[in-house]
């Protein structure tokens, strides 16, 4: 059996991911060792589309190209990987998704759309998985290093990855950090996948969601215990949205159709404390 | 049992006697917390027992580690690192968290790691701390300890009252026989209690023990578990900082050549949906509201094969849950609320 092949691509990000993997040190001289490398912009020349066994994606899709390029690597990989959370929720760029009114904000930036980027032909920003299927998720920004040797490893050995499904929290408390939310700041922490070892709690600063939605979550009791704490919806739905991509969005959706929706009707214990 | 008494001026030159017998470690404070954590410099140490973030169990049950490597077809524990510590300040709740962890990981689940740790761990316990909101220790009978400590140390305002639990704390004593006294009076009985009386009257909060294992039997059907499991996060916080929550998850990280690798230990949660989720996708307890019961029916009614509340009333739960869900809160839902708050 020959090397599994593998191809590392980047659509419209920050190319962090490609540089945690740069940064695996000996793993990644042992990655390079069992496998070969079709593509890895940020590593070699002479990348390809070619078939692969294994299809790495870094960035969210913004043109038509990339699209276009997304599912020839679909055709051609056995395996596709989303990688950090432009691939996986569509990142920063991505946090109007689903409102709407994306033509006339791109006006307002570059002008008329016929007059410029012929060859590129913009698109509002999605996750990959919106153009096609996506087999596993290394969720993060930028990804985590032990996560994606984890994953890689997997995958190469033809077992799924498994990541951590829980919140920021979880690792927060094992870091025996003071819960933020509780001094009343906007912790997006029970919101939020786990596996950065709550790496901004642990210098008080409150979690952005960065890693995009938990597996699990539950938006409308965080939504409410930051209306108690005083923020607006307006506040509180920009601070979901930056990083939450689609689902997110379909949350908010279904917590705002509730129409009388206010803090007075949260469910409290009967002579809770 | 041995008991001692000791003038309070000594305590410190006694801990540092016994780091001969392993690291010190102590809580100090964090920003706006309190932790356990080795102590280099005996400034940072907190003498009286505070409610730490984590409790004791975090140094014989931690959070993460690695049970073991291998390679190709031979593994090494990696037990024979596991250090010699000693920690001072445990107070008596996380001593009885101790206690029922000692149960499951040492009498029906012998477990090599919670084992060799609990064993070169010399637990100091301090006691008659003045208990804050949220303390239920007297509530749960845990505001005393007899067993599970090496020494006991019972701050009595002008000296200690120390109760040796081991033959390690016994020798801990002999080390410095000089700070320690034997002849213990009437003098001595007389403010122990007194001090108990003062400490007994200032908790403000309490649970009826009594009652409550029979209420959560009857509250199988309450729309309270609804209540709270409609607003729980599910963000783990109060299983990771209860002294009795042991559940953990086993993985193994292969390295990219598969011939070497680890296996990891780290904590888990019964209030995660995937806890309960099995190959299928079937899952036993598929709502939170059915997790949550699960886990204050071990804390408040019954656990494990003693068949007693797991719940040893260290108010962490009260301090940590961002949305009040609780060991009190809950009592006052099922109670209907009408718990009182006053004195017990």
């Amino acid at each position: 059996m020959g090397k599994k092949k593998i191809g590392i691509y980047s659509f419209s990000g920050c190319s962090g991911e490609q540089l945690v993997i740069l940064e695996c040190g000996a793993e990644l001289f042992n990655l390079c060792d069992l496998t070969e490398i079709k593509s890895f912009p940020m590593a070699q020349s002479n990348n390809e589309y070619t078939l692969l066994d294994i299809g790495l994606l870094e960035g969210s899709i913004t043109t038509e190209r990339q699209k276009r390029e997304l599912k020839e690597i679909r055709s051609h990989a056995k395996i596709l990987v989303a990688m950090g959370i432009c691939a996986c929720f569509g990142g920063i760029q991505s946090m109007k998704l689903g409102e709407g009114g994306w033509k006339k904000r791109f006006q307002k930036v570059y002008g008329d759309e016929d007059k410029l980027f012929k060859t590129m032909k913009p698109l509002e920003s999605k996750p990959c998985n919106a153009f096609v299927k996506i087999d596993y998720y290394i969720p993060g920004c930028p990804i985590d290093k032990k996560q994606f040797l984890h994953s890689i490893t997997h995958v190469l050995n033809g077992s799924s990855p498994y990541l951590y499904q829980f919140s920021v929290c979880t690792e927060c408390k094992w870091k025996e950090n003071d819960c933020l939310l509780l001094r009343g700041l906007p912790c997006l922490g029970p919101l939020t996948r786990g596996g950065c070892g709550a790496a901004c709690l642990c210098y008080n600063i409150p979690c952005v969601g960065c890693w995009g939605p938990a597996e699990v979550l539950n938006v409308p009791s965080e939504y409410r215990l930051l209306i108690e704490k005083g923020y607006t919806t307006e506040e509180i739905q920009r601070k979901f949205r930056k990083f939450g991509g689609a689902p997110m969005v379909e949350c908010l959706k279904k917590i705002m159709k509730q129409s009388n929706y206010s803090a007075t009707k949260a469910p409290r214990l009967k002579g809770g404390i | 049992m041995r008991v001692l008494w000791m003038k309070k001026e000594d305590l410190r030159e006694f801990l540092e006697s016994s780091k001969q017998f392993g690291e010190l470690w102590g809580p100090v404070q964090k920003g706006e917390v309190y932790v356990y954590d080795k102590i280099d410099d005996f400034s940072r140490l907190i003498l009286e027992p505070k409610r730490t973030l984590l409790p004791v169990k975090k140094l014989i049950h931690p959070p993460e580690f690695n049970i073991l490597r291998y390679e190709g077809e031979t593994y090494k524990t990696e037990l024979e690192n596991i250090p010699r510590r000693v920690v001072y300040g445990v107070p008596p709740c996380d001593i009885h968290g101790l206690l029922i962890l000692d149960d499951l990981f040492r009498r029906y689940y012998p477990d090599p790691y919670y084992i060799t740790r609990r064993e070169r761990t010399a637990i100091l316990g301090v006691s008659f701390c003045t208990p804050t909101e949220g303390c239920l220790c007297k509530s749960m009978g845990t505001d005393v300890v007899q067993e599970g400590f090496d020494l006991f140390f019972s701050d009595l305002k002008d000296f200690y009252l120390v109760w040796v639990g081991s033959s390690l704390g016994d020798d801990m004593v002999k080390v410095r026989p000089d700070l320690f006294n034997n002849n213990i009076t009437r003098k001595h009985l007389d403010k122990f209690m007194e001090c108990k009386k003062e400490r007994d009257e200032k908790f403000t909060k309490s649970i009826d023990m009594t009652v409550i294992p029979d209420i959560m039997e009857l509250s199988y059907d309450s729309p309270v578990w609804e209540e709270i499991g409609e607003r729980c996060l599910e963000c783990g916080a109060c299983t990771m900082v209860c002294p009795t929550c042991n559940c953990y998850n086993v993985v193994d990280e292969p390295s990219i050549s598969g011939f070497t690798g680890e296996r990891r230990r780290y904590w888990d949660c019964c209030i995660f949906t995937e806890y309960s989720l099995v190959a299928g996708g079937d899952n036993f307890r598929a709502t939170r509201a059915d997790r949550l019961k699960l886990w204050y029916t071990h804390k408040l009614k019954s656990f494990g094969y003693s068949g007693k509340p797991a719940c040893v009333g260290c108010g962490r739960c009260i301090d940590t849950c961002p949305v009040d869900i609780n060991v009190l809160s809950v009592v006052r839902g099922l109670l209907g609320g009408k718990e009182k708050e006053g004195k017990s």
